[in-house]
């Protein structure tokens, strides 16, 4: 390929050797490298030691590798601390690539990931989402593995009041434009989007979150690693061409959102139509076994994707910038370096491999060229048209400061809450309660979502009858069409529970993820982490992390499962205040065979409702302590002990056959729980919660402490059920029926409804926002 | 397994299933087609401008949904334009010797787009449009068909007008005429193939009918009967494990009943 002469903008050395402190704290926000004092003045003394200034690409690509986003500075220490030694036998690769790798049968291996996209988001919903998912997908895809599903949980601000926040939008704008932005990318793809979570808070306001995981499927001897080992191979870069979309996006992602400044530019531009095409090519060259090695390239672009590639694999490269296809052809060396341009991927081909995977990316007419090649060494060396740009060693570029931050473990300074008034009328309450946007349905959200698309969605995020679903605790995909094995995902939080106390509010949203999976007959089997946390650099946000991941370890620990991939975004908020912190965790499971995957709603009448697990009566963090505005000061704490009985008494209830259907308490307690499970198929109840603690009725009703499933077994299975359990407190509810939802407590009856009008409520919450 | 399935290779039917950039409902038609005992085969466009192959080979064309060319413009209008361009002559004479075509989806609205549905008068005008859902929202659903022509080729399985269960996915599936008196028309030529319906049958209301057609129009076919466009996706429901609710037990999916309607009618032919 002819390199052509580049007009270039901002080149030449950038002064750092002797320049005063001040001015390198100028220079830092002049270049917007995001880097703080003492980054810059160890650069400087690197430098120094160098002899010679560094170039404009240099400080650049020095900003890239430096940044939170991508070295991960103020965060390494705690995850290796109480993450790492998780691995199990089935982990194939955990936390290394760009997304974990988990043996799925003797054959295959699933490969999933989550990624935050918050900051771009919050400033350009629609693009900044639909990136999100386009950078997921790519994660999956540069492993060799076909995408097969795609999740998504987002955090809205308060969506009831329809105020601008600090850019300008309100929340309406801001809900709408992101679940539209998930819906084209992942609709025009192709890729079914198949579990999620939405939640509202205020501390969202200015900086909403959107956290977007993808599964795909892969032949474990067709997994390609993220990593350059061979010296002498090619370097590829294929799909879409490289423009100034996009620039700055990680050091954006690494400070705290500018009130002023605007920062579209750092939102990069996705197409769905270069995506589409560029993984069934890249799919048909893993088959042919001529990709060595691939990497997509996100957050840094290619310096990013180059330096870790070669980093990780010992080698180094040369790199010829003039060979870049680009949008706009006046880009500086720098910026072609950093731009964060979608839809392209980064591959090392072998010289004799190069014809035919031409010939592949020609007949999906996807645009290439070699950029490079693989060399032996230490320094990573980039030339633009005879000049050199660059010439660094790769162990300094990209291993990046790392911090032991000041933390303050915060103490509650009292466990309980004060306790609501109880209401007068409580149908009126359950009415107005099911349809609250942060209780009721999801279907306005869902059904924008193709979620059968590839037609292996078997359990899918609704069900029940057909436009009278009720909602699913996972979903559950066939990836293989020779086998019913399945993969059972479910993705959440439990914000504001972790928001009380980190370290129980990040169990308790485990506890519910692993439960999710539990209620289908499904295995859980890994997890994946997407933190989203304020600003690391203030004690109170350092120690919330901290107890979060120190609770993820604790958790995994006791259940021997890994975390396999993850990501950590930090600077959430405004300059005010930070976001409730919020560890969105992606269970997987295996679900052995996807025929006999239980779901969520009731099936028939006169069958026993149960509720398995203890109560604690503690309203604190609940859905119904908001609801009713009343303060919570501590989050319960979570026994995973019991949690282990339970799991151990309900599988194998489920595996001889006595569980007929199943859903998690969670949000909105044993109420909202139970009027979910006659939604489905409009079968009502009738339960008595007399014996399910010693609180009050709303305490009864509302609790969202515990490890608690409300089961439905047929009267003559009971007997055999309660005997799979071993120390597990089980208590009898009532009984499926009729069409109403009654409920009683202490011989008076509280709740008596029609279960259509209650799910009517329900499911039209969402309709004034969306 | 299916007697069909046990064909030797040769005696297989084969199906061109075409794709162009965007188009992503081809791998469950793929299976669908082979779960049916046929041989499909995917078909970049550009194989066949280039003349690496010829549709003349294959038994019957599949056109799948999606998102052709990101259906910026209007859905499936750019790959009608460029099967116009490349194909259309070859595509007419496939027509023309009673083969099957199916456009899902996106493929309906091609086929639409091309004038090759409903192609009263043989003239392949484009006077049936697919317009925005009434909603103006994607709407991803399981909803029901009934059989309301007397096709041959789904006769044996669908005429009995029992309600089946299939899902849609789609943003603009809204049946529109320039003039209701070619909606009329396709009525009276018996070219409406499946429309709309409630579970039990007796109505058919938003969300049953998810997009506002008129007369509950969920596919429409060319007057020969053997050009088909339908906006709901039987190829994700072959199984019964496929579908929802009380028809998770009946013993297949609605799709099973399409495409083996379709293979039959190949071989019989």
């Amino acid at each position: 390929m002819p390199g052509r002469p580049r007009k270039t903008v901002q080149t030449g050395d950038v002064e750092l050797i002797g320049a005063p402190v001040e001015g390198l704290e100028k220079l830092s926000e002049d270049l917007s490298l995001s880097l703080n004092r003492d980054e810059m003045i160890m650069l400087a003394h690197y430098f120094r030691d160098l002899g010679r200034n560094p170039t404009m690409l240099e400080i650049q690509a020095m900003a890239q590798a430096w940044s939170e986003h991508c070295c991960y500075k103020s965060s390494k220490l705690y995850l290796k601390k109480f993450l790492s030694g998780l691995k199990t036998d089935y982990t194939i690769l955990a936390m290394e690539d760009d997304a974990g790798v988990v043996e799925f049968d003797d054959d295959h291996a699933y490969v999933v990931k989550m990624e935050s996209h918050n900051h771009p988001s919050a400033i350009e919903p629609y693009g900044g989402a639909a990136t999100g998912i386009g950078g997921i997908i790519r994660d999956v895809l540069c492993m060799g593995a076909q995408p097969v599903a795609l999740m998504d949980s987002i955090y809205l601000g308060e969506i009831k009041e329809n105020m601008t926040n600090d850019h300008g939008l309100t929340q309406r704008f801001t809900f709408n434009g992101i679940v539209s932005g998930i819906r084209d990318y992942g609709n025009r793809v192709g890729i079914p989007n198949v579990a999620g979570s939405v939640d509202f808070h205020h501390s969202y306001n200015n900086n909403p979150l959107v956290n977007a995981g993808c599964i795909g499927i892969a032949r474990k001897d067709n997994i390609i690693r993220s990593k350059i080992e061979k010296v002498g191979d090619l370097l590829i870069l294929a799909g879409g061409r490289t423009g100034r979309d996009g620039i700055h996006g990680v050091n954006f992602a690494s400070v705290r959102i500018s009130e002023r400044e605007s920062n579209k530019r750092a939102v990069q531009l996705g197409n769905p139509i270069i995506k589409e095409p560029l993984i069934h090519s890249i799919l048909e060259a893993v088959d042919q076994g001529l990709i060595d090695g691939m990497k997509d390239l996100g957050g840094g672009g290619m310096s990013s994707s180059v330096g870790e590639m070669c980093y990780a694999g010992g080698t180094s490269a040369e790199i010829h910038l003039e060979n870049v296809l680009l949008k706009e052809s006046d880009m500086a060396p720098w910026e072609i370096w950093i731009s964060e341009s979608q839809e392209r991927m980064l591959l090392a081909v072998s010289k004799e491999n190069l014809e035919r995977i031409a010939q592949i990316f020609k007949k999906w007419d996807i645009e290439f060229s070699v950029i490079g090649t693989v060399k032996e060494g230490n320094n990573l060396v980039i030339y633009n048209g005879g000049k050199k740009e660059m010439d660094l060693s790769l162990p300094f570029l990209t291993s990046g400061p790392m911090y032991c931050r000041p933390y303050r473990t915060k103490v509650p300074d009292r466990k309980e809450t004060a306790l609501p008034r109880e209401p007068q009328n409580f149908n009126e309450l359950m009415l107005k309660f099911a349809s609250d946007p942060n209780v009721c349905s999801r279907f306005r959200v869902i059904r924008q979502y193709d979620f059968t698309v590839r037609g292996n969605t078997i359990s899918k995020p609704l069900t029940g009858f057909p436009n009278h679903e009720t909602h699913s605790d996972c979903a559950i995909i066939r990836p293989l069409e020779e086998s019913m094995r399945g993969l059972a995902l479910s993705i959440g939080t439990a914000a504001r529970m972790v928001s009380l106390n980190p370290y129980n509010g990040t169990l308790a949203a485990l506890s519910e993820g692993f439960r999710n999976i539990m209620v289908s007959g499904s295995i859980p089997h890994s997890i994946v982490d997407s933190l989203n946390f304020g600003d690391p650099e203030k004690p109170d946000s350092m120690g919330e992390f901290i107890e979060s991941v120190r609770a993820i370890g604790d958790f995994c620990r006791k259940f021997k499962l890994p975390v396999v991939a993850g990501n950590v975004s930090l600077y959430n908020g405004s300059s005010s205040s930070s976001i409730i912190p919020t560890p969105t965790i992606l269970f997987t499971g295996i679900c052995e065979n996807v025929t006999a995957a239980l779901s969520s709603e009731f099936k028939g009448d006169g069958n026993i409702v149960v509720l398995i697990g203890n109560s604690p009566p503690d309203l604190s963090g609940s859905l119904y302590s908001i609801y009713s505005g009343v303060t919570s000061y501590d989050a319960p704490g979570v026994d995973i002990d019991e949690l282990s009985r339970i799991y151990s008494g309900f599988i194998e209830a489920f595996r001889r056959g006595f569980v007929v259907s199943a859903h998690d308490v969670s949000g909105g307690g044993i109420a909202m729980t139970a009027f979910e499970m006659s939604f489905g198929r409009g079968i009502g109840f009738s339960i008595d919660i007399s014996d399910v603690s010693h609180g009050r009725t709303t305490q009864k009703l509302f609790s969202e402490a515990g490890n608690r499933i409300i089961a439905e077994v047929k009267e003559k299975d009971y007997e055999g059920f309660s005997k799979c359990f071993t120390d597990v407190n089980l208590v009898k509810l009532g009984r499926t029926g009729g069409d109403r939802a009654i409920i009683d407590d202490m011989g008076l009856n509280y709740v008596n409804l029609g279960v259509e009008e209650l799910r009517e409520a329900w499911d039209h919450g969402l309709d004034n926002y969306i | 397994m299916d007697s069909k399935s046990i064909l030797p290779e040769s005696d297989k039917p084969r199906v061109a299933i075409l794709r162009m950039e965007g188009t992503n409902n081809e791998d469950e038609a793929f299976h669908s087609f082979r779960r049916s005992g046929a041989e499909p085969e995917y078909v970049h466009i550009n194989e066949i401008s280039r003349g690496h192959i010829d549709l003349e080979d294959f038994s019957a064309i599949f056109i799948p949904g999606g998102f052709s060319a990101g259906d910026y413009v209007r859905a499936g209008a750019i790959f009608a334009a460029r099967l116009r361009f490349s194909v259309m002559d070859k595509l007419v004479r496939f027509i023309s010797s009673e083969k099957p075509v199916i456009g899902i989806c996106n493929g309906f609205q091609v086929l639409a787009e091309l004038g090759l549905i409903p192609d009263i008068g043989g003239r392949q005008d484009r006077v049936v449009t697919l317009a925005p859902n009434i909603s103006s929202r994607f709407e991803c659903r399981y909803v029901y068909i009934r059989m309301t022509s007397r096709n041959k080729m789904f006769s044996a399985r669908f005429s009995n007008g029992k309600p089946r269960q299939v899902p849609v996915a789609h943003a603009e599936g809204r049946v529109l005429a320039s003039d209701m008196k070619i909606i009329d028309a396709i009525d009276e030529n018996g070219q409406i193939l499946f429309r709309y319906s409630n579970p039990d049958g007796t109505g058919c209301g938003y969300p049953w009918n998810p997009n506002g057609s008129v007369k509950d129009i969920a596919a429409i076919t060319n007057p020969a009967g053997n050009v088909i466009g339908l906006m709901p996706h039987p190829e994700r429901v072959y199984y019964n494990f496929q579908m929802m609710g009380n028809e998770k037990n009946d013993p297949n999916g609605t799709g099973k009943d399409f495409f083996d309607s379709v293979v039959d009618f190949i071989l019989r032919k």
